[in-house]
């Protein structure tokens, strides 16, 4: 076979989501060429599904006055439960209003304030004045001290990558669609580009680049159960993972959205609950202020999804034919008219799916796997650990801003502020360096893709069928490395996991793997899955406390003073498990201390 | 390829660049003149209902004396030779369209589309039918009550023979059927284009006139043949 | 309660050296709250490994699936099998060229569409980092969302009889991309601008407003109000402006 084309560019950016083309657009602004990549079109990525909004503290809204940089970087900190990167949330907080009004300028269509009084589905009235009147406005979101999520209806992710990718359309930037990256290329030192199989023909391409971007996006599908699309594969981590020179960062951060809506998972928008929505058990009884009396059904997610997995284990979930046990969102008291404008997509998916109206009807509801805190580790300009020219950012990056618990609202944000703030070091990174050029290594890498292909469709390896495999693994993790672990269970899935490890190494495909075959690319994806889904689940065995969305019964507390630290996994060469370091969190700003929600500040009561 | 084809367009490229435009202006604007047009045919022999006819004589007299039927009759014909020059050029012409539009017809069985493909068909029968119908009053020249009830309830006996199929008759049913619906639906299309209504509620207001228009154009059928029975060719009415 | 259901899909892959078009049987048990996103999966899992389809969000807003299902066009990721008969078929979009079997390149198809429409704000205003948003009233702004909802699945191209006949038509949801950014006011665009870009045959005034676009939308963007609104415009445009030496498309 042999590669079929070679790219020669300055950039090649892995991912067409909200951070790879925003970084496009910061890197080709500089004169550089860039070339990105993609599993499917860009509008179709999964940024596009991100319904709430976008967090800034502009502080145009009635309930938004007073906010600043420094609220939202409080906020943030506290959200992480400590574990986040303050340098860069300072940098973020300080950075996305810029960006909200340049999506603006852009183009993305903001819903802006209406001048006038109001009265809050909780019963409070606040008035909008006159000298904010047209400017962005902001909704509720979890974990905030002010509402400063910034939205358009509820299709803020789909808007907001539309708009950028009009620029990048303006600009020329060419996008290889259907291509997805499945290694890197380097010499042990620096990062030379990727190798790509196309996914329309089957046919490995080579792209060779002074600096490598990678912005997969999350990993949710490593769930069997989550809210994200199904390409997030958390392939882009897995092949920097697979250098063994590059590590994953916090894997076991892993964060389950309150409300997935069952059978299908899909998420139901934290917004639902920003705007005023409840969360009731069987009796139909709201129950969250019990839980959390100050911040009710809008405590962060871990702590509203660890809150409704109590409740249900107390007895109060409801059993039905959506899910064995599960709860309802409740968003009919703020009447029709809002719940098909304001949330109208989600009304929308709850018809299409499950028949149900949530202007009259409760909708099931059940936290589901969501966001990946994790991924690959960065400083704080976004060089990736390990590799020179190599970059990551967006959610498949461990730049720190989200630590264990990201807030609601902040992902979107860090997508298009790390693309901007990244893309302007890539490109001064790019300016000063040389292409590297070795045909030999370049072969190489080629060759041994080459020969992953031929064994999987020769079955020489083995049997072994990937469809199963990955069934198991993914069921691995909902059954012990979930809201609640232990470290017995997660013993017991990381000796599941080992062993589907090696199973995965003996995959033959059944079909001929002709062409843009699917069961080629899901068996070339299937080791790099596991071995990611390993370091999530023995990143959380091994940390003995409990912080943000990793919840270890048996070490339920905080412990700043063994664990103020990050988790890096390496993946050496033929080893069955990842090799975990430790590097610490500096608190420059906000020492350690209490969030005001969640279990340290309010104990389980429970009825 | 592509620059074939870019250089293909610049050669194309035509005189004026509101041509598309003048072409889609004139395709609705004749429609809503050729529906105007019917309607009013269609008023004008409904008033045969009136007096027996004397008032459809007194019309058709009208017509001559002040030569609107002379200048009427060209200008409508020149209409509908513009009507068809703009509006056949939408409706698929070459067989491999004909075989695309009429694949993707069956398999969506969307309502507005098969509409469309009965608006493209009435088109033809119209284009036939009305030519022969003009060319019968043309060489029969003036309209009068009796001829045309004679033509309608009788003249079909005269050509068959001993059969009283109502040659004549069967003819103006369909013509009317074909007119009623290509003008009906064309006038729902060209408020839908130019979206002057909303489209479902728009439809049933266009299809109550095609009602009260066919229900004249029946009766009026339907006159024709008392009054042939009633009055002999070139008898006087009253 | 569960009943045996026929899939009968359209096979073909281009990329397949001998291979030819043809329809394939696969029988499937189906259970409550089924869809195609699931029956699909199933099938290429358990029975058929090289069956080409393309699902992103499985949540109906990314416009990856969209299909013919029995003969009309929708998302396969929200259609629930129970709505359908035992037997249907499924066929990939027309229009669009085909990757293998349901596969169809509308990435492609919409990125050409993006240029060629030059769908993104022109505007010779310089963005200032240090200044307030241009002030908008709500209204406008969930005006601009309304069209701007579109997930590009090219369901309204497939069922355009235009556009099956017509290549370089741009179709409903191109024509509806161009209303975005006419009624959006930070566009600086000259009525003459626009109408080089949509006022001629392979835009606003190519279409025949045969609706099929706008019953079988499945984000529900109301194409007739926007098709209009564009033909409209244009059509204003075109009778007062002065177009001499104008480009052509
Ligand atoms: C349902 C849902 C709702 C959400 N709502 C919100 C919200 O309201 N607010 C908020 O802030 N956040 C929200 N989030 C989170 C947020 O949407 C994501 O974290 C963010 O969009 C990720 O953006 P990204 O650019 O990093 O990756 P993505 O947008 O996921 O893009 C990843 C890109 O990488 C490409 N890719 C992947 N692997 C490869 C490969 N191997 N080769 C080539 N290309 C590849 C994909 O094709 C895609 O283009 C939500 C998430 C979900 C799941
Ligand atoms: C009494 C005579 C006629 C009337 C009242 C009439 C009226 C109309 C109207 C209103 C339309 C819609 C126009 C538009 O969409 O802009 C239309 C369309 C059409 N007409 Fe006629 N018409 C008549 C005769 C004819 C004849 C004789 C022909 C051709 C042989 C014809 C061919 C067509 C075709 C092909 C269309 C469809 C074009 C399209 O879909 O855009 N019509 N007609
Ligand atoms: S209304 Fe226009 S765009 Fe829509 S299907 Fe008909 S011809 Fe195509
Ligand atoms: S307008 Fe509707 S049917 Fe057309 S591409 Fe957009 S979402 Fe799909
Ligand atoms: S998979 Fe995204 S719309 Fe169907």
């Amino acid at each position: 076979m042999s590669a079929k084309h070679t790219h020669i560019t300055d950039v090649v950016v892995v991912g067409a989501g909200l951070a790879a083309e925003r970084s496009a657009i910061e890197a080709a602004s500089a004169g550089l060429n860039v070339i990105i990549l993609s599993l499917v079109p860009p509008r179709r990525s999964h940024s596009t599904a991100a319904q709430g909004g976008m967090q800034a503290s502009l502080g145009n809204a009635a309930m938004a006055k007073g906010d600043n940089p420094q609220i939202h970087f409080e906020d943030t900190v506290k959200g992480s439960d400590w574990g986040c990167d303050q340098e860069v949330a300072k940098m973020f907080t300080e950075t996305v209003p810029i960006m909200i009004r340049q999506l603006d300028y852009w183009g993305v269509p903001w819903n802006r304030v209406v001048a006038g009084k109001k009265k809050l589905p909780s019963g409070l009235e606040v008035e909008d004045t006159k000298d904010k009147e047209g400017l962005i406005t902001a909704r509720d979101f979890g974990g905030v001290a002010k509402w400063r999520c910034c939205y358009t209806s509820d299709g803020t992710g789909h808007t907001v990558q539309f708009v950028v990718d009009t620029v990048v359309c303006k600009m020329g930037i060419t996008v290889h669609d259907r291509m997805e990256a499945i290694s890197l290329i380097h010499d042990g030192e620096t990062c030379l580009g990727v190798v790509a199989r196309c996914l329309r023909t089957g046919d490995l391409n080579v792209y060779l680049a002074k600096s490598t971007v990678i912005a997969t996006g999350g990993a949710g599908r490593l769930y069997a159960a989550s809210t994200n699309a199904v390409i997030n594969e958390g392939t882009g981590g897995a092949i920097a993972l697979n250098t063994g020179l590059v590590p994953l960062g916090n894997m076991e951060a892993v964060q389950f959205h309150p409300t997935g809506m069952p059978p299908v998972w899909i998420l139901m928008t934290e917004g639902a609950r920003g705007d005023g929505g409840y969360l009731l058990d069987k009796n139909l009884h709201r129950f969250m202020p019990d839980y959390e009396p100050k911040k009710k059904e809008l405590a962060s997610r871990d702590v509203v999804s660890r809150r409704m997995i109590q409740h249900i284990r107390a007895g109060y979930g409801v059993e039905s034919k959506y899910a064995p046990q599960h709860l309802w969102l409740d968003i009919r008291h703020l009447g029709r008219k809002w719940v098909w404008t304001n949330l109208r997509e989600i009304a929308t998916i709850a018809m299409n799916f499950n028949g149900l109206d949530p202007a009259k009807d409760l909708v099931p509801v059940l936290p589901t796997q969501h966001y990946t805190m994790g991924g690959i580790r960065t400083n704080k300009h976004g060089f990736a650990y390990g590799l020179k020219g190599l970059f990551a950012i967006g959610e498949a990056a461990c730049w720190d801003l989200h630590g264990f618990n990201r807030l609601g609202g902040n992902s979107l944000a860090e997508t298009v502020t790390a693309g901007y703030l990244v893309g302007i070091q890539l490109a001064k990174y790019t300016l000063g360096a040389t292409q590297k050029f070795d045909y030999k290594l370049v072969e190489g890498f080629v060759k041994k893709e080459e020969e992953r292909i031929k064994n999987l469709i020769s079955g020489k390896n083995g049997k072994e069928n990937v469809w199963e495999i990955r069934a198991a693994a993914q069921n691995a993790m909902m059954d012990h490395v979930h809201i609640f672990r232990t470290g017995k269970s997660l013993q017991e899935g990381v000796a599941k996991l080992q062993e589907l490890y090696k199973r995965s190494l003996k995959i033959g495909l059944r079909s001929s793997g002709q062409g843009a075959n699917p069961e080629l690319a899901q068996a070339l994806r299937m080791p790099g899955m596991i071995r990611t889904s390993l370091c999530i689940a023995y990143g959380a065995l091994m940390r003995t406390e409990s912080r943000g969305s990793h919840f270890r019964e048996d070490f339920p507390k905080r412990d700043d003073v063994n664990w103020l630290k990050r988790t890096l996994a390496y993946w050496k060469e033929g080893a069955d498990l990842p090799t975990l370091d430790y590097e610490p969190v500096a608190c420059p700003y906000m020492p350690p201390g209490d969030r005001g929600y969640g279990e340290a500040t309010a104990p389980a009561k429970g009825k | 390829m592509e620059l074939a084809k870019n250089l293909q367009k610049t050669l194309n490229q035509k005189a004026n660049p509101k041509t598309d435009l003048y072409v889609d202006l004139a395709e609705s604007v004749t429609g809503i003149i050729l529906v105007g047009f019917l309607w009013m045919h269609m008023l004008f022999v409904g008033t045969i209902y009136i007096n027996n006819g004397v008032l459809f004589n007194s019309l058709s007299e009208g017509l001559d004396k002040y030569y609107l039927a002379q200048i009427g009759i060209p200008a409508t014909v020149l209409v509908i030779l513009i009507h068809i020059f703009m509006a056949g050029r939408r409706a698929p012409m070459r067989l491999r369209d004909l075989r695309i539009a009429w694949r993707l017809t069956k398999s969506l069985k969307h309502t507005d589309t098969w509409i469309w493909v009965g608006q493209v068909i009435t088109a033809l029968i119209i284009g036939i039918m009305a030519s022969m119908h003009l060319w019968e009053i043309m060489t029969t020249w003036p309209i009068e009550a009796t001829k045309s009830a004679h033509r309608v309830a009788l003249d079909g006996i005269a050509f068959m023979g001993g059969f009283s199929i109502k040659y004549y008759l069967w003819f103006y049913v369909a013509l009317l059927l074909a007119g009623e619906y290509h003008a009906g639906f064309g006038l729902y299309r060209i408020f839908v284009k130019w979206g002057w209504f909303e489209r479902h509620k728009m439809g049933y207001v266009l299809k109550g006139i095609t009602l009260i228009i066919l229900f004249i154009g029946f009766g009026a059928l339907y006159m024709f043949i008392r009054l042939a029975e009633m009055v002999p060719l070139g008898g006087a009415l009253h | 309660m569960s009943r045996n259901i026929t899939l009968s899909i359209f096979r073909y892959n281009p990329n397949i050296p001998g291979d030819t078009p043809r329809m394939q049987d696969y029988k499937l048990e189906e259970y409550s709250g089924m869809t195609l996103f699931v029956a699909l999966n199933e099938i290429r899992e358990k029975q058929d490994p090289t069956l080409m389809f393309d699902f992103v969000c499985r949540a109906a807003i990314c416009g990856s699936c969209a299909m013919l299902i029995n003969g009309r066009p929708g998302l396969a990721c929200k259609t629930l099998t129970k709505n359908l008969p035992s037997r249907f078929t499924l066929m990939p979009l027309p229009v669009f060229k085909l990757i293998g079997d349901l596969s169809v390149d509308t990435g492609t198809w919409f990125r050409n569409l993006q240029v060629r429409t030059e769908s993104w704000i022109h505007t010779n205003k310089k963005f200032d980092p240090n200044a307030l948003e241009v002030r908008m009233s709500n209204e406008t702004a969930e005006a601009i969302y309304e069209p701007e909802r579109c997930i590009e699945c090219g369901c309204c191209v497939a069922t355009c009889i235009t556009a099956n006949i017509r290549e370089d038509f741009i179709g409903a949801t191109g024509i509806n991309r161009v209303s975005r950014f006419l009624i959006d006011p930070r566009d600086e665009r000259t009525d003459r601008e626009y109408f080089e870009v949509v006022g001629n045959e392979d835009g606003a005034f190519g279409c025949v407003g045969l609706m099929a676009c706008d019953d079988y939308c499945p984000m529900e963007v109301p194409l007739q109000k926007q098709l209009a609104l564009v033909r409209r415009k244009m059509a204003a445009a075109g009778l007062k402006l002065d177009l001499k030496g104008m480009k052509i498309s």
